[in-house]
């Protein structure tokens, strides 16, 4: 017998239960068809709630002007860059899973690519948002596009970062709704096919774009795959390669470090992480998919956790220890005065992000605290706040006291308005996402069906002569097959 | 199928390694005796770096092959089992190379010339600002200690590591005892990569290459050194692989493990180029005097040469060729990439070292290149020896089944 399908039975199965394929287009298409519940309805109204107070806080700036905000000449980025950051980072998890892990090979991101590159698609349009509201007269907006245009000389800075992240983000966005639909396609055919009312047969109908599930089809979905994974890998990186950029191409001290582009990208990884277990440890009980994403999927992403935390950790250490080291007095003083200095004005925003970020992540070298819901939960959302405080520190503590004090800043607190547009975020992110989960399969069905032989719970006790057998005897047998 | 699980070394492949190693001795009494035993500093200081160079460069490249195992380890990989022992053995060379590396190390730190580590030069330090602010790092107990101790510490986790690997070669695990084992291992395998990110990842470049430009710093330094010797560590370990299939071991191993190691070395080819443009391009758009030092002598001084040169081997030679899947399965083709990422990332540490040193003109470098290939002959015995120390194949080991059905 050929066994193409093997896995050992050290790993723990992916898919639990006595399923078979039918059984997994059951489960999974089984919120989607049915009637939303209570507790979603709560939770979408709650978010469009968010979003329409994000709706009246931009409102208000665009009319007022972004005097409505508490930026001032010394700190002329603050909460809305903090915020976009925060979000473009948030969105880096969805597309590593499907690209990256996708290209390594690694089951377990079937149960959960779906949802996470959901997330990116929404995180993405959230990150987008501040910018552009940033830029005051927005109906101006369309300048960041290079095109000869009748404004005489007035073209884009080439040579600006702010301009390279239009073309990163945008060109991530892309490719990512690409991925996220092109992956989408088998299971809206799976949909439409099941659908007993005529509005759902024709929306899903639409949406599938004619899928068959013909050889043919599923050739060309493979390698459409395979194409779009191999230009995503390096759009994972480059988006916040060039978030980065903005701030170290400058001379600012504590934004000019040339280790700024892996580490963002690591921290970028590190929250979007912590964002997909938020929402899956919730999504997976509300849903009932926790034979689909088992605790050895929270426990591989705590993992995750664990290795860009202490990554992201090793780079505050290496900027800290730098900064001494450079013997340049502005390094130091807004490392060691600006940041560390638990007395300065800002001193408690950067103990706040290497509590939650570097030092509270460590828990997870405990396979205990891995595969605890609870202690999981409440650690994505101190990630997420650690890492906004990240941003936040980065910011606006390099900024407030820099060269000249005469220039220095007052104490910087966001108004209502600052603090209503990222709530508003919020609202755009979750609706989006209540959305997502309702018209659509929350995981990919087609690509579990592909590692349940493999890697289902009842499959993997059938190989247990396989498990037992002499290594050299196992392999004649496949030797003798090929 | 017949699997030959003992490893027998050929008398040509030891009679190569020897007289690659006579070469590399030679060339380096050649040296001494044209630069190092002369009056003038900067010529001794060209004896140094040469020694400096290859000794540091093919310690990480070593040692790369046990980081390799302890993050596939972590990582729950399966596919690189069947070639498992091969990382295993030259991994084994890290004692000996760590060894020699180390004396050099410490010659150069508390020996009498002052060229290559500026810092060393107590007199001088006393009068330079910079260099004075730093002394509490850049001095030499420090810099003995942390290099005894790194070397000491990857020697003995790597045994542990190896001698862990061989624990189970008589017995055959089943499921229970195969997951205490996977812990075991992976426990070990945490405390390696601990130790390597507190020494590869950040303080080690810093003191062994960077305080050549004692003045200079980059927060990339060590992330970038990383990722130049991971990748030629790959390499190193692709050249054993085929060089074992070559003479019909390895029976398990296939184009398919080989296309995965041309994988691992085209992704981090171009992972080691993003670090170096990142670098580079950080320093130069910012345009500040005392960081472009750097990059002066060595992107538009007489070094630019073996700067663009780098570019095109480390970068566009695997970006082209390694691109298409067949050629990450075909032996000759991975084996020539090998062999010129190895001398490409060579050719990065000839550019991390002498440009501080030797300012007026570029080293002749065929006299390193001589250093190495004594290296490169030293390598390979030891490799070999260790080898044929253990079985070839990890058979009893809880993934090595995944191995032998791996398809990419």
């Amino acid at each position: 017998m050929s066994l193409l399908r093997y896995e050992s039975q050290v790993r723990p199965a992916l898919v639990e239960g006595d399923k078979d394929y039918h059984q997994v287009t059951e489960d999974i298409c089984r919120p989607v068809e049915a009637r939303p519940s209570k507790l979603w309805w709560i939770g979408f109204i709650i978010s469009v709630l968010f979003l329409a107070f994000g709706i009246l806080s931009v409102t208000v700036e665009v009319i007022y002007g972004t005097g409505q905000w508490n930026l001032n000449k010394t700190i002329g980025w603050g909460w809305d860059i903090t915020n976009f950051v925060w979000w473009v980072g948030i969105g880096h998890a969805g597309t590593l899973i499907s690209a990256i892990l996708l290209l390594f090979r690694q089951g377990w991101r079937t149960g959960v690519n779906r949802a996470a590159e959901a997330m990116t698609i929404f995180a993405v349009m959230c990150a987008g948002q501040f910018p552009i509201w940033h830029m005051g007269r927005v109906w101006n907006a369309f300048f960041v596009l290079p095109y000869p245009n009748t404004r005489g000389p007035l073209w884009v800075n080439f040579n600006s970062p702010l301009l390279w992240d239009v073309f990163a983000i945008s060109t991530y966005f892309t490719v990512s709704l690409l991925f996220w639909y092109s992956g989408l396609l088998p299971d809206l055919a799976t949909l439409r096919d099941r659908a007993k009312k005529k509005w759902r047969k024709a929306f899903y109908g639409v949406a599938a774009f004619g899928w068959t599930g013909s050889t043919k089809h599923w050739q060309r979905h493979e390698a459409l795959s395979l194409v779009l994974a191999g230009l995503s890998t390096p759009l994972v990186l480059s988006v916040h390669t060039i978030v980065s950029f903005d701030f170290a191409t400058s001379v600012v001290p504590g934004w000019h470090t040339t280790i700024f582009p892996p580490y963002f990208v690591a921290g970028a990884i590190f929250s979007g992480f912590a964002m997909v277990q938020t929402l899956l440890v919730v999504t997976r009980k509300v849903l009932g998919l926790e034979e689909y994403i088992t605790i050895e999927h929270i426990n591989v992403m705590n993992k995750v956790i664990v290795l860009t935390g202490s990554i992201v950790g090793i780079a505050y250490l290496t900027e800290l220890f730098m900064a001494w080291y450079s013997a340049v007095d502005y390094e130091n003083f807004a490392f060691f005065e600006n940041r560390l200095n638990l007395n300065s004005p800002y001193g408690w925003s950067y103990w706040i992000m290497m509590g939650c970020n570097v030092l509270s992540p460590q828990i997870f070298w405990f396979k205990k605290m891995r595969t605890n819901l609870v202690v999981t939960f409440f650690m994505s959302i101190l990630v997420n706040i650690g890492m906004w405080f990240e941003r936040f520190v980065i910011i606006v503590t390099s900024v407030y006291r820099d060269y000249l004090p005469s220039a220095w800043s007052t104490y910087y607190t966001p108004t209502i308005w600052e603090v209503g547009f990222y709530m508003g975020t919020f609202g755009l992110f979750f609706t989006c996402y209540f959305l997502f989960s309702k018209f659509f399969p929350v995981i990919a069905i087609a690509e579990i069906k592909h590692i349940l032989k493999r890697s289902g719970d009842n499959y993997k006790e059938k190989m247990d002569v396989v498990e037992k057998e002499d290594t050299i005897v196992f392999a004649e047998k496949q030797a003798h097959d090929h | 199928m017949t699997i030959r699980e003992n490893y027998v070394v050929p008398k040509r492949f030891n009679m190569i390694a020897f007289t690659l190693m006579v070469i590399g001795l030679l060339t380096i009494v050649g040296l001494y005796a044209t630069h190092g035993s002369k009056e003038d500093p900067i010529a001794q200081a060209r004896f140094w770096g040469s020694l400096l160079q290859n000794s540091v460069y093919f310690l990480l490249v070593v040692n790369a092959a046990m980081f390799f195992i302890c993050a596939t380890t972590l990582a729950w990989g399966g596919w690189q089992m069947s070639f498992r022992r091969v990382t295993e053995a030259i991994s084994a060379c890290v004692p000996v190379v760590g060894t020699i590396c180390g004396v050099i190390l410490l010659l150069i730190c508390f020996g009498g010339n002052h060229e290559i580590f500026h810092w060393t030069d107590t007199e001088h330090v006393k009068h330079d600002k910079i260099l004075s602010f730093k002394a509490g790092f850049l001095n030499k107990g420090f810099f003995a200690f942390m290099t005894v101790a790194t070397i000491v510490l990857w020697s003995l986790l790597g045994w542990k590591m190896r001698k862990l690997s061989r624990s189970i070669d008589e017995t055959p695990l089943n499921v229970e005892e195969s997951k205490k084992y996977i812990w075991k291992n992976t426990v070990w395998a945490a405390v390696y990569i601990i130790v390597f990110s507190l020494t590869v990842m950040s303080s080690i470049p810093w003191l062994w290459l960077m305080s050549i430009d004692a003045h200079w710093y980059s927060t990339m330094y060590s992330w970038y050194t990383f990722a130049s010797t991971f990748v030629a560590g790959v390499a190193l370990i692709t050249l054993f692989v085929v060089f074992l299939k070559n003479n019909n071991y390895l029976e398990l191993t296939n184009e398919e493990h080989l296309h995965d190691l041309g994988k691992f070395m085209f992704a981090f080819s171009v992972f080691w180029t993003y670090l170096w443009f990142s670098q580079f391009m950080l320093i130069w758009y910012a345009n500040i005097p005392e960081e472009t030092t750097y990059f002066k002598p060595r992107a538009q001084g007489i070094y630019s040469g073996i700067f663009w040169l780098m570019f095109i081997i480390n970068f566009l030679a695997p970006l082209l060729i390694l691109m298409r899947r067949g050629a990450k399965r075909n032996y000759t083709t991975v084996t020539f990439m090998a062999l010129l990422i190895i001398f490409g990332h060579w050719l990065d540490f000839f550019q991390m070292v002498f440009p501080g040193h030797q300012k007026d003109k570029v080293p002749m470098m065929l006299w390193d290149f001589g250093v190495a290939l004594g290296f490169v002959g030293l390598i390979m015995f030891l490799t070999g020896r260790a080898l044929s120390k253990s079985p070839l194949l990890a058979k009893n080991h809880p993934f090595i089944k995944e191995s032998v059905i791996h398809h990419t």
